[in-house]
């Protein structure tokens, strides 16, 4: 009953989200060629929704990737340091030409995307001298690269302009304001790619879960297939991040909601806490486009004021028992 | 068939065996005191763990075996299961015991579920089937694994203290079942409990002073016992018969 009910609202969510925005729409208007109504919905409003339900599938499904590969329930990719990584490769690239674009693609959605990618390299370059069955330490590691470089982005504020100063503040808030469908199928390219991996190896994940040793002495190629799974999930968000900055609490939040309302093993609940991912992220950007400050209210900080709570809350529920 | 040629192992900078060698198809019952390397050699024998020197099973070299080939070799059976996954039921994870059979990328088959209701079966523990693997006692699970270790039909299986955290009854279910797996399978046995190993009667290795003294009859005598491990024994009883 919960599940089915839940189902609905989360359709109803995906269906209605276009229809609501700064701009209200003359629903007659719609399907007319040209009209603003036209226009709003179909070039902003409806790319925006297909791009924040990938974008949410892809934070939800590796929030549960590496809870699960880490064995540690407050693990998302951005503890790796990954999301530090974009947001000060943004920040150089912010500073070295704001506005420039390089094959259609702008200077900081480019290098904050090779500031993403460098720092998962980083990190699985140095865990190759850890000892391969901890990994705390990777964690550790990941904090302390994290660390180094939100200081160095401190020296990038402290040489900045204010308008470079603006412009990366609202970049580490988190904007889903796109134009158009590129991003939305760049974007849906790596959703079919992460989701398509991820299921293929539903299984091993199951075994892994119950314990990295247990996996390999039940036949499981534990480290190939966390060095695929990192790899893989990394890149799909280098690519969300570059494009939309960084968005706190969905990988967090969401998995554990899908385990609360599911209680079944980690291959079960993939498509799910994608889906589902996919449609937090949809409802978090409906309020943000609806609550209307000076301009529209940055992604990331709905995420947090809905998560946050939600997962203080969690916490609690589950300390009581 | 186990076979260890020179066989050194090292665990956090301690040395635990030292210029091991062994070759046998025989069933086995290692013993040693506490820390002597039991379990450590048993997790080097299923390649968890690192070592020098060469370990084959089946007349495969565990090191350059992929772990699913070596899997189908060898299982092994904890005295107890760390097991992160708070809802994974008994059926599931006997399933598990199977996925060295199963088609990569694809769900189980219907002949593996049919292998685990067997199973289940035959160890009386077909009512757990859809319980968490979680809930279950230390009786209970010491069962589930042993049906998932037969699922996964390997030659050689590994108990490793299966009798630790049992009472005499469910010490006895076990000590019976291991009897009738002797039949048909290499068994493995590492324990502490003398009556256990007394009654099923394997060839006994034990590790004394990183080395194995191996024991082909003769060792259940009180003289030979306190020998090795320091203490007055009378006539050990024996219960499971």
């Amino acid at each position: 009953m919960i599940k089915s009910t839940f189902i609905i609202i989360s359709l109803g969510i995906l269906i209605l989200s276009p229809f609501f925005g700064a701009i209200s729409l003359d629903i007659d208007d719609i399907l007319t060629l040209d009209s603003i109504s036209n226009n709003v919905f179909f070039s902003l409003r409806v790319p925006r929704v297909i791009f924040a339900f990938f974008a949410g599938g892809i934070l939800a499904l590796c929030g549960l990737l590496y809870q699960t590969l880490f064995r540690n329930p407050l693990m998302t990719p951005y503890t790796l340091g990954i999301s530090s990584g974009a947001v000060l490769g943004a920040g150089i690239g912010i500073k070295l030409g704001l506005g420039i674009l390089l094959f259609g693609f702008t200077f900081v959605g480019l290098f904050s995307f090779v500031g993403a990618i460098f720092s998962i390299f980083l990190l699985l370059y140095l865990a190759k001298f850890l000892n391969s069955s901890s990994n705390n330490t990777l964690l550790l590691l990941g904090i302390a690269l994290s660390l180094f470089y939100s200081s160095a982005l401190m020296v990038v504020f402290y040489t900045g302009s204010p308008i470079q100063n603006d412009t990366l503040i609202r970049f580490t808030m988190g904007s889903l304001s796109i134009l158009g469908y590129k991003e939305p199928l760049m974007l849906g390219f790596m959703w079919v790619l992460l989701v398509s991996v991820v299921f293929a190896y539903r299984y091993e994940l199951q075994i892994i879960n119950i314990s990295s040793e247990f996996a390999t002495l039940k036949g499981v190629d534990v480290k190939k297939i966390t060095t695929v799974l990192l790899f893989i999930s990394s890149l799909a968000i280098a690519m969300l991040v570059s494009i939309s900055g960084p968005i706190g609490f969905v990988g967090l939040v969401v998995p554990h909601i899908v385990s609360k309302i599911y209680s079944t093993t980690i291959n079960h609940k993939i498509l799910k806490t994608t889906f589902f991912g996919g449609v937090f992220l949809v409802f978090c950007d409906t309020i943000s486009r609806v609550i209307q400050t000076q301009s529209e209210l940055p992604i990331g900080i709905v995420t947090a004021f809905l998560g946050g709570p939600f997962f203080v809350y969690l916490i609690i529920l589950k300390e009581q028992k | 068939m186990i076979e260890l040629e020179n066989l050194k192992i090292e665990f956090d900078q301690k040395s635990i065996l030292k210029n091991v060698d062994l070759k046998t198809d025989e069933d086995i019952t290692i013993l040693g005191i506490n820390g002597s390397g039991k379990s450590t050699l048993a997790k080097a024998i299923c390649g968890v763990l690192s070592y020098s020197g060469t370990i084959k099973i089946n007349g495969k070299n565990i090191q350059t075996t992929p772990p699913k080939e070596l899997a189908k070799e060898i299982s092994y059976i904890p005295a107890k299961l760390e097991n992160a996954d708070n809802f994974i039921t008994v059926s599931e994870f006997v399933l598990l015991g199977r996925f060295v059979y199963k088609e990569n990328f694809f769900a189980y088959s219907e002949d593996d579920k049919t292998k685990v209701d067997k199973a289940l079966k035959l160890f009386n523990i077909e009512y757990l089937k859809e319980h968490p693997l979680n809930s279950l006692s230390s009786g209970e699970s010491a069962l589930v694994l042993m049906a998932q270790a037969l699922c996964s039909d390997t030659k050689t299986i590994i108990f490793d203290e299966p009798t630790a955290n049992l009472d005499p009854k469910n010490s006895k279910t076990i000590a019976l079942h291991i009897k009738k797996l002797k039949k048909t399978k290499q068994i493995i046995l590492i324990t502490h409990d003398l009556h256990l190993a007394k009654f099923i009667q394997n060839e006994v290795i034990f590790i004394k002073d990183k080395k194995l003294l191996h024991y082909k009859k003769e060792f259940f005598n009180d003289k030979i016992l306190k020998k090795l491990y320091g203490v007055e024994f009378n006539s050990m009883v024996l219960k499971y018969d």
